[in-house]
């Protein structure tokens, strides 16, 4: 990595997120993906003359109670503007959205980048209308306009994230709101969430932001990374080369091989979009009911339960992350937690212990089919002291081969798993440990604890992890006392 | 036959007297004769038009309830879509374009079992004063054959002075109903922006476009304006009130109604046309109103506000005209920026590439502070003048336009083609409803036009006066000469 303690990357995100509406931004034709091509249209959304746009009240309601998600105020009057440009997937040759009086101003977003929680800004987030797509064949190119007039929000931030975490971080939170307000499915892979990352940096303590540039079209969070990470390195390199160099605007895609950013155009050709307001909406005008009504009546938020993981339950803000980050993950999490009475270990096992052993089947802890309060019982018997550590990843394993089949009868039907609380075995296990570590009873006698721990650990081992720890615990101690 | 007005057919229809068959058959036969002369229509749905009217005769004959224009044919302007006929808009970008829905006007009448007869002739996509821009032919003044019937509804207008068809509908953007209705001598009303619903309507001006009727008199411009004068749900800037009963409103008396005049603003006026307004003025205060100033004075600018603003919204309206999902596509384009040029190219007319052309240029960057936005500050002074205006007055009255119909191909410069819009630009620019009904005729027997405005949503008031003024007048009910030759 270059040298980052001199230069200081500034980051903006654009997030543009398909709202799950039933029907499309301006007119009643479904919205739905994957269907086939241009099957999902009407005479709005194929620009058809004489067809007028009518706003569709589900998606005013799901930004608004975004809005109220993050804090932000609610533009009571907000308006549409056409923003005008030629390409044959835009239907009307001008895009709907709102440019000059935006739905939603300002707001935040609160979550952990690694175990730091960090506060970023939104300046504004708007609607507009999807466009079309685009399908090239060999001897000609195809237009499919199912996309076209699907409802989007552009969720704009301020300059405000400094690393490609911070901005993955932030997105990461941002698809979180979404999905816990049921308003986006935020699939990258599909385009139902899309980024485009503003990317400039400058010198430590540098009061003016320098040229940027801006990167579109990544299609996973791991992707973005890649690429802001590799843009700041290219930034560094330019004006590490030469001190006084002008990055020029542009946009940039990542190509995913090379793992470097590569120039689609620059901004100076970029187009003037004529932005005007739309004749044919009048301003969209919100009562404080409506909102008030909104905030009252929304969902657990991720926030919410951010704070309660962290504060109450004393997870850590990273580990509260991966949960947060994966809402059917994190809502498997809470019906296991009615079940146990150490959440924080739970936590561990969901997030690492499981999600590592799901991850090459595909599955997720939801598809498993193991039951949450079985993982809840696995950490009771670890906590009882019924199983070791140890034999919880043995047992975890066989749950994942038999999903359903729960921690106690797998432990049950497993001699092996069941924990040896036959003092005598016990006795016989310290023994031959310490008649054969004299270098460790010596250094417990000068008072080194580590020794302790270290006769402990191989007693365990020699018990091949099935001595119940309380009773080895006893004996040992005994033994070492009365040498 | 031809000559009973749409309240009369729908009576007889109802009443058994008549069927609608026949009444049918009797338009399409005065538009075979006639229609070579005048070319108002574009194109006529004779076999659908038949098929409609036995239905209505069947409904009649099982005792089954009929709308009020049961019966009623009716000329539709070709930029108003009914599903299934190409709406060319007078543009031969749209040669080829079959309407894939009806605008929910049409929808209205059909409802109310009128029978669509045709559609009718207009300036391309709705620019112009004369109907000379259509893509496909140039109407003629039922009048005087040599004359414009005016525009952009001249089609509209012509069809129904040369009796073709009882009623029709037009469009009005800034003027495009009331200055054809007075030029070919009959009833044109652009109804309060937002009245009557906008849905299929192929755009020009958004913010100013308005559908409206014309009709051989007042009483059936209301009958029409009581059936498409309603919400539409498709339309988000139609005006959610319920429709009102203007056949009811014109019965009340005139007395006491103020009528405001713009003296200083319609002080250029030739002499002849200043003596036919003054004349309707003494009139309307014979039948009970009063008179008082107002000042307008910021109607002068209303042209170069109107220019600017249908313009812009006109550049973005007219953009989905490239070639690639409908319309002509240019069948020398080899790449996507030829489609999209040469299919404009071959597609538009020059008054429509200048207009397109103006708009763009008044919303770019570095000019839209200096055009589009100053005139929407203007519009808006505009606006607030009007509402002070009304403080003092219930309706205002002025002429439509500054003469009579003029000779097919005066106009060879556009800016003074414009300028004839001084008197109809700025109810559009206000939203407000506003008639043009005969007034009298030149010393060459040519129409003369009253225009009435009143404040949004006052249609039903506009309608009131314009019916008593009629009434009292003789002039709707003088057919154009053009008949009495033909009849002989």
């Amino acid at each position: 990595m270059s040298n980052l303690h001199e230069w200081e990357p500034v980051i903006g995100l654009e997030v543009h997120i398909q709202l799950n509406t039933k029907s499309k931004m301006f007119s009643s034709a479904p919205n739905r993906f994957g269907d086939e091509p241009n099957t999902n249209i009407g005479v709005v959304c194929t620009g058809q003359p004489g067809s007028l746009p009518v706003i569709n009240k589900e998606a005013v309601r799901k930004a608004v109670q975004f809005g109220c998600a993050v804090g932000a105020e609610i533009a009571l009057v907000s308006t549409f503007d056409r923003k005008s440009y030629f390409y044959p997937d835009s239907p009307r040759n001008f895009q709907i959205t709102q440019f000059e009086n935006p739905i939603i101003l300002g707001g935040s977003i609160e979550t952990a980048v690694g175990e730091e929680i960090k506060t970023f800004q939104i300046h504004h987030a708007h609607l507009e209308d999807d466009a079309g797509m685009l399908k090239h064949f060999t001897s000609f190119a195809g237009v499919d306009y199912n996309r076209a007039g699907v409802p989007l929000i552009e969720i704009v931030s301020e300059p405000c994230m400094h690393s490609a975490a911070d901005a993955v971080a932030y997105a990461n939170a941002i698809k979180a709101i979404m999905e816990y307000l049921n308003a986006s499915d935020c699939n990258m892979e599909e385009g139902s969430l899309r980024c485009d990352c503003n990317i400039s940096i400058r010198k430590r303590g540098e009061k003016q932001l320098r040229n940027k540039i801006e990167i579109k079209n990544m299609n996973s969070f791991r992707n973005m990374e890649m690429a802001i990470e590799a843009e700041i390195e290219r930034q560094i390199a330019l004006y590490t080369h030469d001190p006084d160099a002008i990055i020029p605007k542009g946009t940039y895609r990542f190509d995913l091989e090379k793992k470097e950013t590569v120039l689609m155009r620059l901004k100076e050709e970029a187009e003037d979009y004529r932005y005007f307001p739309e004749p044919d909406l009048p301003p969209l005008l919100l009562s404080l009911s409506f909102v008030e009504e909104i905030k009252k009546t929304l969902p657990e938020l991720p926030k919410q339960r951010f704070h309660r993981y962290i504060e109450e339950l004393q997870i850590s803000p990273y580990s509260a992350s991966l949960l947060l980050n994966d809402k059917p993950l994190c809502d498997y999490f809470e019906e296991a937690l009615a079940h146990t009475s150490n959440p924080r270990l739970l936590c561990n096992w969901v997030t690492v212990e499981f999600v590592g052993r799901l991850k090459d089947s595909g599955k997720t802890m939801g598809s498993s089919g193991i039951p949450p309060n079985h993982l809840a019982e696995l950490v009771s018997l670890i906590e009882k002291g019924t199983i070791t550590g140890k034999i919880a990843k043995l047992v975890a394993d066989e749950m994942v081969l038999a999903p359903g089949k729960s921690p106690n009868a797998i432990v049950q039907e497993n001699p092996d798993y069941q924990p040896v609380s036959d003092s005598g075995a016990i006795e016989k296990i310290v023994d031959e440990v310490l008649q054969e570590n004299p270098q460790s009873i010596a250094d417990f006698q000068a008072k080194k604890t580590k020794a302790y721990t270290y006769l402990m650990g191989q007693a365990m081992k020699k018990s091949r992890g099935k001595a119940d720890p309380s009773i080895l615990n006893a004996i040992l101690t005994k033994k070492l006392e009365s040498l | 036959m031809y000559q009973l007005s749409a309240n009369a057919i729908r009576d007889l229809i109802l009443k058994g007297e008549i069927s609608a068959l026949t009444m049918v058959q009797t338009c399409l036969k005065r538009i075979a004769h006639h229609d070579k002369e005048v070319g108002a229509f574009l194109s006529l749905c004779a076999e659908r038009a038949v098929e409609k009217a036995e239905k209505v005769d069947a409904k009649r004959k099982k005792g089954e309830p009929l709308g009020k224009l049961a019966g009623v044919p009716i000329a539709i302007k070709d930029n108003i879509h009914v599903e299934g006929l190409i709406s060319t808009c007078g543009s031969r970008f749209l040669s080829n374009y079959r309407a894939p829905f009806s605008s929910t006007v049409v929808e209205l009448l059909e409802q109310e079992d009128a029978i669509i007869i045709g559609k009718t002739n207009l300036d391309e996509f709705a620019m112009g004063s004369t109907t000379e821009n259509s893509a496909y032919q140039v109407t003629k003044n039922p009048w005087d054959l040599s004359c414009t019937p005016g525009g952009s509804s001249g089609g509209s207008a012509a069809a129904v002075s040369a009796r073709l068809v009882p009623l029709a509908l037009g469009s009005d953007t800034g003027g495009s109903i009331r200055q054809p209705a007075a030029l070919t001598g009959v009833v044109g009303f652009k109804p309060t922006y937002g009245r009557v619903s906008r849905f299929g309507l192929v755009a020009y001006g958004s913010s100013l476009d308005q559908i409206g009727p014309l009709a051989a008199s007042v009483a059936d411009t209301a009958l029409i304006m009581e059936i498409i004068g309603r919400h539409c749900s498709r339309d988000a800037t139609s005006i959610t009130a319920p429709s009102e009963n203007y056949g009811k409103q014109l019965l009340q008396g005139l007395q006491g109604v103020t009528i405001g005049l713009p003296t200083s603003f319609i002080q250029d006026l030739s002499k002849e046309a200043k003596a036919n307004f003054m004349q309707a003025v003494d009139l309307l205060k014979s039948l009970g109103c009063t008179t008082v100033e107002i000042d307008l004075s910021l109607l002068k600018q209303s042209i170069a506000v109107y220019y600017i603003l249908a313009t812009a919204e006109a550049s973005t309206n007219l953009a989905r005209f490239d070639g690639i999902r409908y319309g002509i596509r240019s069948e020398r384009a080899k790449t996507l920026d030829e489609v999209y040029e040469f299919s404009k190219q071959e597609g538009f007319g020059p008054e429509v590439k200048s207009r397109i052309l103006l708009g763009t240029y008044v919303l770019s960057a570095g000019f839209q502070e200096a055009y589009y936005r100053k005139a929407q500050k203007v519009r808006t002074l505009i606006m607030k003048q009007f509402a002070s205006a009304f403080a003092n007055c219930q309706i205002i009255a002025m002429p439509v336009s500054p003469f009579p119909a003029f000779p097919i191909g005066s106009f060879q410069d556009p800016l003074q083609m414009y300028l004839q819009d001084i008197y109809t630009i700025a109810a559009n620019l206000a939203g407000l409803p506003a008639i043009s009904v005969p007034s009298g005729f030149s010393q060459d027997q040519k129409p003369y036009g009253l225009q009435l405005l009143g404040p949004q949503m006052h249609d039903g008031a506009v309608l009131h006066t314009a019916y008593h003024y009629e009434q009292a007048t003789t002039f709707s009910q003088i057919p154009p000469r053009f008949n009495n030759e033909v009849l002989g």
